[in-house]
């Protein structure tokens, strides 16, 4: 039996859904722009909180839940800021730590 | 959605809940209001909860209100200072019972709504101990 030669390498096709690969983009802000505009809202729903306990105490309230829901919201906001501070100096210490 | 979505979903509720014992009150407080034979009777309010869209945050809110039939009763009541030349005055057609059921699954809704909002509080506290050792 004949065996035919081995053939030049020929191009490859192109694969056709390569074109609507994108290369992965860079996150869009970094940690420090996130923590302050965390800390921005922070200071919003504490504003708001004042502005309803202002309206509970001179008796203009609707809803005296709403108070209570927006004081809930800016409690566990604030501890959720006071975690990321506490994580972010526990990994500052950390590096500080390390041998030179 | 936005983070406590919980929250607000919730207070909506409250918000909605608190105008229906609103309304049940204003229809207890109204129901031997009697008026004139030529006048209408006292017209008890309904009122109408629609869903907010779940993709713009969800809830409920109240959509209207719904009043209930100006014939009311015709009582003998001849002296009535509002009775008429046969004696009769205008009485509203507002059963205690309903008004009664009403406001408890009103009482129960406002406190389902009220717990809704406990347990998420507990709930993300739990996850803010996640990283604490």
């Amino acid at each position: 039996m004949s065996i035919s030669p081995i053939g030049p390498v020929t191009a490859l096709p192109s694969l056709p859904g390569l074109a609507s690969v994108k290369a992965a983009a860079p996150p869009a802000e970094d940690f420090s722009s996130m923590l302050l505009g965390g800390i921005d809202k922070l200071q919003g729903l504490h504003s708001t909180t004042d502005a309803l306990a202002v309206q509970a105490a001179t008796g203009d309230l609707q809803d005296i839940s709403d108070y209570m829901i927006a004081s809930t919201k800016s409690s566990v906001a604030t501890e959720m800021t006071v975690a990321v501070r506490n994580k972010a100096v526990e990994a500052f210490t950390e590096i500080m730590r390390m041998q030179v | 959605m936005a983070m406590f979505a919980a929250f607000d979903v919730a207070g909506s509720g409250l918000r909605t809940t608190r105008k229906w014992l609103d309304a049940v009150s204003d229809n207890i407080a109204n129901i031997n209001t009697a008026t004139r034979t030529d006048e209408e009777a006292f017209r008890s309010r309904m009122i109408v909860a629609e869903a907010e869209q779940y993709g713009s945050g969800g809830g409920v809110r109240v959509a209207g209100a719904v009043f209930g039939s100006a014939e009311g009763r015709m009582v003998h009541q001849p002296d009535h200072p509002l009775a008429d030349a046969e004696g009769y005055i205008r009485m509203p057609d507002i059963d205690l019972g309903d008004q009664m059921t009403s406001l408890m699954i009103a009482q129960r809704g406002y406190q389902a709504n009220l717990s809704v909002v406990e347990r998420a509080k507990d709930a993300y506290s739990q996850a803010l101990r996640l990283g604490q050792r």
